[in-house]
């Protein structure tokens, strides 16, 4: 298992990146997408020693909670690695099309396990599909391109999936590509501060992680490589297999952002002494009963936790989905909550040099306390949370991602309704009408 | 005098000022990469409307008496940046000038000579209203730093000296005058918090740390408002500033601390209300635009969305309008919209604004906010790469899909657009502030007479059904 160290030097393997229109040629260096490297890079020195639990697939309720804490505490890559250890156990669902694609698979997530790689979950088609183009004798070769693969310039291997069924027959492939193969270009994206000093950015300047637009210009996938080439009946199921660990977290990390809201709220109001003022408490409690039905749905999905075909034990996607929907439609009513509990300062607090500055410093701390037990400094700290969080690039990036990802709103209702169960609710209907079947 | 031009603007910000930003002295803020975008905005507005003439003035300072008028200001408002709209606190000084003089008329005669100056100079001020407040239960004179309200430390013979603070002070380092008022009603008791007076920026004793919603980087291209549009917000102290008399227009007057806030409220308000159809318009057509593009214009689930943010924006129209068609006009003739339809709008956008920013989110998609920047484009390795991947259907090309995604992003998902969703909801009031006052200024007793009639209840006869709004 390797460390933190090691892994930055397995990144500087000429991988072809580009960020803000110039070529980065170590991404280790970067001052942007160093950033995400060393969040990364934390979360190896975390296991250096031992294999990294993330590897492991839950066999039972109490691995998956600890697998659901291994996921919450480590960087955003985490979960797609896992991803791929998942899809490796629906590797039989893949022989039935042809015997070799799930050996291939659980060949290559036994490879990354021992090698301790990173992997991203290369879904969403851009534009221009992913599809084969030409067929050799010892591998495929793909062109077209993926958006939004997280945390792509930073792992190892991209691991394409088909976004979904497709009538082209040639658009459903499955493969892994190392992030440095010829051909593969990442365009990518951060939201990592670009102030020089990024100390009020107390979230995005350790917890950014980087995501690209693949290129893949005529990549060649040796066989070995090749999970599926062509087999369009198959290509629905992958894509939901790859994210379950990412929908799981989504919805994980959504149960514990709804109580860094709740905190955030009553904390700023407790500063601002506005704790006992009727129309702040409402507005508390609308946070309260929101933040408390995110953690309900999400120990639902994981009380109703489901054992799939592959002995793999994952928290029940009905809930997943109808938590999610909830969550995220009243995500920007409650961060509109808390702006108005807060105050302007959310925006105008001014930043840790200004109070570093013996010219203002003393000033600041003067006027941003609120009374005996508030120092400036701590309500300076909550205040560049909040804007960080909520109202920052960050912010906004964390809002959007959230709320579009697996399709955005109407997908995840219509999710929700596709995995209800709903034969009870319809006996349920007829015994309360009468109707005798 | 005659009008300042863009340059002459420029050249009367360096006069000694105390900004700091990020921790650093600004010794001139047109040549700090940070506030540089900012100046530019405002010297582009004095070249716009620069006029020779030495009557002529910016129609900021037109105070209007008639619907014509206001639509006047209004258009003549939305040409110019933001500073143009916090210069009203001129407007809220001469709106409460004449109930200010009845207790002492100099204060009248000290505002009109301040506004007239301002005007003839063409100068731009500030609204500095928001103190740092403290424990916000407490009386400004209950808190354990007397200085958490403003408030007079010395009376001279010729001015008084004030010590404070004053937070969110929009477009603060970039105007002349920082207009100083009380920022809630005082009580007897409490005579040095009730003090209004304008205070030069340069003026010794005031420093001003900032923080701006400029994005930052090299090339900024692909923050296609914000790059342009963008404004510095001040916190202000004041270290024992000496007010000259001639500058103080409340001392002490403990009666009328709140109702120059009041008066600037209204024209916050009005300010917000007046462009909320156009810029829900603009929502809609953003919304659409981008269904366009990723060519999901006909899907029913997409119509709907659309359907949704459509009725958004004509009701915000809508309040604007009825705003203006039951506007008042005052004894000096001062027309200002009816506040109850500013409130109600207000608060009604305010309240929904963030559903249709989520609207806007879920038909953009995630590349709103891992979209290539303009650099990408014109990178030669990538540049082509970019133009196929994006696509772009219903007739545009994938540049034009990359500049409609920045805009977006920009406007709704990067700071300009946190510091827009905390600014709207929170400026001339919060959502609190706007219930109240629409319930201050709704007809209960009318409504509940009608009520009365229609139940037959209070001495009232049970009139037809049908003329209590049942339809049959």
């Amino acid at each position: 298992m390797i460390s933190g160290d090691q892994y930055r030097i397995s990144l500087r393997d000429g991988r072809a990146v580009w960020l803000d229109g110039e070529r980065v040629h170590d991404v280790t260096t970067h001052p942007l997408l160093r950033k995400s490297v060393d969040w990364v890079a934390s979360s190896y020195d975390d296991h250096v020693g031992s294999e990294h639990p993330m590897y492991r697939v839950p066999r039972s309720r109490d691995e998956l909670r600890e697998q659901m804490d291994v996921l919450l505490s480590s960087d955003r890559t985490a979960a797609t690695t896992a991803g791929c250890m998942a899809l490796a156990t629906a590797a039989d669902q893949l022989a039935a099309a042809n015997a070799a694609y799930g050996a291939r698979l659980e060949r290559f997530a036994t490879e990354c396990r021992n090698r301790d790689l990173r992997v991203a979950a290369a879904i969403d088609d851009t534009a221009k599909p992913v599809r084969i183009v030409d067929r050799r004798a010892d591998g495929i070769v793909i062109a077209g391109g993926k958006q939004h693969v997280v945390g792509a310039p930073v792992v190892h291997e991209l691991l394409v999936v088909p976004s979904g069924r497709s009538e082209d027959d040639d658009a459903a492939v499955a493969c892994a590509v190392p992030v440095d193969s010829p051909g593969a270009r990442l365009i990518a994206s951060t939201t990592a501060p670009r102030a020089e000093d990024d100390r009020h950015h107390p979230i995005s300047r350790g917890h950014s992680i980087s995501e690209a637009i693949v290129v893949f210009d005529d990549v060649f996938v040796p066989s070995d490589r090749v999970f599926l080439a062509g087999e369009s009946a198959q290509a629905g199921a992958l894509a939901d297999t790859l994210n379950v660990w990412e929908r799981a977290r989504a919805v994980a990390d959504q149960a514990d952002r709804a109580e860094l809201i709740m905190g955030l709220a009553q904390t700023i109001s407790e500063m601002n002494g506005i704790l006992d003022v009727t129309h702040v408490r409402d507005k508390l409690a609308a946070i309260a009963v929101w933040a408390k039905m995110c953690r309900a749905g999400w120990e639902a999905a994981l009380a109703n936790a489901k054992v799939t075909s592959g002995g793999m034990v994952a928290p029940d996607d009905s809930y997943l989905y109808a938590t999610k929907s909830y969550g995220g439609q009243l995500y920007s009513e409650m961060t509109h909550r808390l702006h108005d509990v807060a105050g302007g300062l959310v925006i105008t607090c001014p930043t840790i040099a200004d109070l570093d500055n013996p010219a203002t410093g003393d000033y600041l701390r003067k006027y941003l306390r609120t009374m005996e037990g508030v120092s400036g400094e701590d309500r300076m700290r909550i205040f560049h949370i909040i804007r960080d969080l909520t109202a920052d690039t960050y912010g906004g990036w964390d809002k959007v991602t959230n709320q579009v990802v697996g399709g955005g709103m109407h997908f995840q209702q219509m999710a929700t309704l596709d995995s209800f169960d709903m034969a009870p609710a319809r006996d349920r209907a007829r015994a309360a009408a009468g109707i005798i079947s | 005098m005659p009008m300042m031009t863009g340059d002459q603007y420029r050249a009367s910000l360096v006069d000694g000022r105390r900004c700091y930003i990020d921790g650093e002295l600004v010794d001139d803020p047109a040549s700090h990469p940070l506030l540089a975008s900012a100046v530019t905005s405002v010297a582009a507005t004095y070249d716009r409307f620069y006029d020779p003439d030495p009557q002529a003035f910016h129609p900021m300072y037109l105070v209007p008496r008639s619907s014509e008028d206001m639509q006047r200001r209004v258009e003549a408002m939305g040409h110019s940046d933001i500073t143009a709209g916090t210069t009203a606190a001129c407007m809220a000084l001469v709106e409460v000038a004449p109930a200010l003089g009845k207790l002492r008329p100099e204060y009248r005669d000290r505002i009109y000579e301040f506004v007239e100056a301002c005007k003839a100079a063409d100068l731009r001020c500030s609204e500095a209203i928001t103190d740092a407040k403290g424990h916000r239960r407490r009386r400004p004179s209950q808190q354990d730093d007397p200085d958490f309200y403003v408030r007079i430390v010395d009376r001279q013979r010729d001015g008084i000296v004030i010590s404070g603070s004053k937070m969110h002070i929009t477009g603060a380092p970039l105007v002349h005058e920082q207009v100083v008022l009380p920022t809630k009603s005082m009580k007897p008791g409490e005579e040095d918090y009730a003090v209004a007076c304008s205070v030069p920026t340069n003026a010794e004793g005031l420093t001003i740390v900032n923080t701006t919603n400029a994005p930052r980087g090299d090339d900024t291209r692909h923050f296609p408002i914000s790059h342009r549009t963008n404004m510095p917000e001040g916190l202000l102290i004041f270290d024992n500033v000496f007010v000259p008399n001639e500058r103080v227009f409340l001392d002490g007057e403990t009666s009328h601390a709140a109702s120059l806030a009041h008066a600037l409220g209204l024209w916050e308000r009005t300010n917000a209300v007046a462009y909320s159809g156009s810029s829900a318009d603009r929502l809609v057509g953003l919304a659409a635009l981008l269904a366009e593009m990723s060519g999901a214009s006909d899907r029913a689930d997409i119509r709907d969305l659309l359907s949704e943010m459509a009725i958004f924006a004509t009701m915000c129209r809508a309040g604007w309008e009825a705003a203006m068609k039951n506007a008042t006009v005052n004894e000096d003739g001062t027309l200002s919209p009816a506040s109850i339809y500013i409130s109600a709008s207000k608060y009604y956008n305010a309240e929904l604004h963030g559903k249709m920013i989520d609207i806007l989110h879920d038909i953009a998609g995630a590349l709103l906010v891992t979209a290539p920047t303009v650099a990408d484009w014109e990178n030669e390795e990538i540049g082509a790469d970019i133009r196929e991947q994006l696509g772009g259907q219903g007739g545009y090309s994938a540049e034009e899909r990359l500049k409609l995604l920045h805009y977006v992003r920009d406007l709704t998902a990067d700071t300009y657009g946190g510091w827009i969703a905390v600014t709207e909801s929170l400026a001339g009031g919060g959502q609190y502030a706007q219930r109240l006052v629409t319930l201050r200024h709704y007809d209960l007793n009318e409504a509940k007479r009608l009520a009365k009639r229609a139940v037959g209840i209070g001495g009232e006869l049970a009139e037809a059904p049908q003329a209590a709004g049942v339809v049959v």
